[in-house]
């Protein structure tokens, strides 16, 4: 099989295509929100699908998988803040910043994922679907909490530049977590799943032309507009630099790892549940966690959060890391 | 001829996520009502797009008297001062019926 596989299904095409459109500087524009309402779509049909095969699911296996998406949204935060102090390049805010979006996930990569298992006829386990759902929240409050830390430690470290935004603080604890759990693509995805488990079998097959058939031509949409965003963001990549850059690359190869180890190892899942549940580690939000970030941490960049998530880390997996994860998975799978 | 009575115009540049938030602000200042456009454009920040939800912006003006300018420029300045980059700038205007511009904004 050929490494270069992943390049030739029609979604990471359009990808290109996208991409591409905006190197040659053309004109193609998508009118303004469809982006907004092709994620709507794209979230509601493949939370009904999940539903759908949820309503067979196993309790138990169901419960770890939730357990392990936790582990997951809490623990990637907290690795991308100690790499990217480490590389001096921002300061600690930001890094909170940019660390909170390598804890969550990104659905159009998720997805992508799914069409490329599709494509080598390879089958998956459904529960990666309730993880992707579950991991959108974790991160954004590890990311706030990295985030008052650091705000405390440059407070003891230069009391008056940061003694006007502590005694105000930023919109409150309680606010901002209800946010993050109550954020739309969460609901969205939990309620279309819900509704894809409880609904009449009979009256769901009517929406099989909806859920199914035109699912990739709505996903090639996507990552047509998504191509031309992350080319946009590229544009920005000068700012970020180079080893801030690489940390958009490296993070998702660490994440992805400890992804298929969580998915061979403790949750058991066949290599397209393993390569599924890797891509939720290596993947960054570009939805659910900048305006999380936007609004509760107002000090860091959005510029550098979104080149690293947008232009760097969702181009990576899609065109490099859906494979690689791909084979760490089956390598896994045959080592056992 | 009209008459024509002076208020203060404040236009208000900044990311679309701090709608609710300036919203309440403008309401507690006194404010008689709003208008509000989203958005692109680029700045410190970097690119706005229009596209996500956090890559838009929302340009914000109300009209509202000379005396309570102050209070309103004071929230602004507060939110500023937590790290929100906004471009806040004020203009003097003339309005038609400025019994208009003082009555309080219905919830």
């Amino acid at each position: 099989m050929s490494a270069f596989s992943n390049l030739l299904i029609p979604a990471v095409l359009f990808f290109a295509l996208g991409f591409i459109a905006r190197l040659i500087k053309s004109d193609l524009r998508f009118p303004p929100d469809l982006a907004k309402i092709l994620s709507i779509y794209l979230l509601v049909s493949i939370g009904l699908h999940g539903g759908v095969e949820l309503a067979r699911a196993d309790l138990g296996e169901a419960l770890a998988a939730v357990f392990w998406a936790f582990a997951l949204g809490l623990l990637l935060p907290v690795i991308g803040y100690g790499l990217l102090l480490a590389t001096r390049r921002v300061d600690s805010l930001d890094a909170a910043a940019i660390a909170a979006h390598y804890g969550s996930v990104s659905a159009g990569t998720f997805l992508t994922a799914i069409a490329f298992l599709g494509s080598q006829g390879v089958d998956y386990e459904r529960y990666p679907l309730i993880m992707l759902a579950v991991m959108e929240s974790p991160a954004i409050v590890v990311g706030l909490l990295l985030a008052t830390w650091s705000r405390g430690r440059l407070a003891a470290a230069d009391p008056e530049r940061v003694a006007a935004r502590t005694e105000r603080g930023n919109g409150g604890m309680a606010e901002i977590l209800r946010e993050a759990f109550t954020n739309g693509s969460v609901v969205l995805l939990v309620g279309s799943m819900l509704i894809g488990a409880i609904a009449n079998p009979k009256a769901m097959e009517s929406l099989h032309p909806f859920t199914t058939d035109i699912f990739m031509g709505m996903l090639c949409l996507f990552l047509l507009e998504m191509g031309m965003e992350a080319a946009r963001r590229f544009g920005d990549f000068r700012r970020v630099g180079l080893v801030l850059g690489g940390f958009g690359v490296v993070m998702p190869l660490l994440g992805g790892l400890i992804g298929v180890m969580i998915g061979h190892s403790i949750l058991g899942f066949g290599v397209g549940g393993t390569t599924l549940v890797a891509v939720l580690g290596a993947s960054a939000s570009y939805i659910a966690v900048p305006p999380a970030m936007r609004l509760a941490v107002p000090e860091a960049n959005p510029s550098f959060y979104l080149t690293l998530s947008l232009g760097v880390t969702f181009p990576f997996n899609v065109v490099v890391g859906i494979p690689v994860y791909y084979h760490l998975a089956l390598l896994m799978a045959g080592g056992t | 001829m009209h008459r024509l009575y002076p208020q203060k115009l404040v236009t208000v540049i900044t990311t679309d996520v701090l709608e609710d938030r300036l919203v309440a602000l403008m309401r507690r200042c006194g404010a008689s009502g709003y208008t509000l456009l989203r958005a692109r454009g680029a700045g410190a920040e970097g690119l706005q797009s229009g596209n996500l939800d956090v890559d838009t912006n929302l340009l914000l003006k109300v009209i509202l008297p000379t005396e309570r300018l102050t209070g309103l420029l004071d929230e602004l300045d507060a939110l500023i001062g937590t790290g929100y980059h906004l471009t806040v700038f004020v203009a003097d205007v003339a309005v038609l019926g400025h019994e208009k511009f003082e009555r309080p904004m219905l919830a």
